[in-house]
């Protein structure tokens, strides 16, 4: 055990490519931004940051090379920022004015 | 004297009291930043949370406000994060194959890339300014949606003030690392340091992604 193990790397070629692919999907959302689609836009929007986020987290972030616990670690926030949204907007969205009943 | 308990283990490496390894020491390190990551998450969490019950309650006036800004700006600053992000991920790399100068070139890089973000936003502010878009100060719109673009200009600066905080600290964080880097301070077997600070800027940087569309890209079709 004199010479440890030399550190994990990535091929330059990966990082690369995933710029590649950021850049692409940034163009992507810019362009789609600029044509009327309606709910779409929002959803293309919400989409392409997702799977930017998904793309710089894998590659950039090792979390295809990291543990277990650390891959839950880093999801828990991104989990309780989703609950927080979403019953936040559940009552938002599903706030019916009610006539007065007298 | 440091007081700290460890030792060194049969690589050099110093490894506290606590830790069987160094590889334990280093993956407790990268959990610990997760755990950081995650409150900052939530941080910027709850600006995001406003800004979406406000898009929802007026729908219009975000979109009028969002013609507002800088499209073109804001894409380039995009663009700029996603390749200082890239830069710092081969940085880290490069420290972990013991090229040093190559460590430090592209930390600069990076440094500067986040550098050129903040004079970006900077003219940005300014014609904000120019165009009396500072809510509370210096605002002139009007008609029925004024208020919303009020509202959303307020989320606009709380948002990407604390964002151009965040890469500021960055900033300064990787310069003073590519100094350290260029004076052997690191190397292959002593990068915790610099993983955990490319952690955060790829933090800052998906902070970012989820800035873009929200503040630039409301209602520029039609």
């Amino acid at each position: 055990m004199s010479t440890p193990a030399a550190p994990h790397v990535t091929p330059v070629r990966r990082y690369l490519w995933v710029l590649g692919a950021l850049l692409a999907l940034l163009t992507l959302s810019a362009l789609s931004a600029l044509c009327r689609l309606g709910t779409f836009n929002l959803v293309i929007n919400l989409g392409v940051s997702v799977a930017k986020t998904l793309l710089v987290m894998a590659v950039f972030m090792h979390e295809t090379e990291a543990r277990n616990l650390t891959r839950l670690a880093s999801a828990l926030g991104f989990v309780w920022l989703a609950m927080l949204i979403a019953l936040t907007l559940l009552d938002f969205l599903t706030r019916v004015r009610v006539p007065k009943p007298w | 004297m440091n007081a700290a308990a460890g030792r060194l283990d049969s690589a050099g490496r110093w490894v506290a009291e606590q830790f069987d390894d160094a590889v334990q020491q280093r993956e407790a390190a990268t959990l610990g930043m997760w755990v950081f990551l995650a409150t900052e998450i939530l941080f910027f969490g709850v600006l995001f949370a406003s800004y979406a019950v406000c898009r929802v309650l007026y729908p219009q006036g975000f979109a009028a406000a969002s013609r507002h800004t800088d499209m073109l700006l804001g894409t380039l600053e995009t663009a700029v994060l996603l390749v200082s992000s890239t830069a710092m991920a081969l940085a880290v790399r490069a420290l972990k194959l013991d090229a040093r100068r190559a460590a430090t070139a592209l930390l600069a890089v990076t440094a500067c890339l986040g550098l050129a973000f903040l004079v970006m936003h900077g003219f940005e502010y300014y014609r904000e300014y120019r165009e009396h878009l500072i809510p509370g100060i210096d605002f002139s719109q009007e008609g029925a949606a004024a208020r919303a673009v009020e509202l959303f200009f307020c989320l606009y600066y709380f948002i990407t003030g604390f964002h151009s905080l965040h890469v500021l600290t960055g900033v300064v964080i990787i310069g003073v690392l590519a100094l350290r880097v260029a004076r052997g301070a690191f190397g292959p077997q002593r990068y915790t340091t610099l993983e955990l600070t490319a952690l955060y800027w790829h933090l800052v940087d998906i902070v970012w992604i989820f800035v873009y569309p929200a503040i630039y890209l409301v209602g520029r079709a039609g």
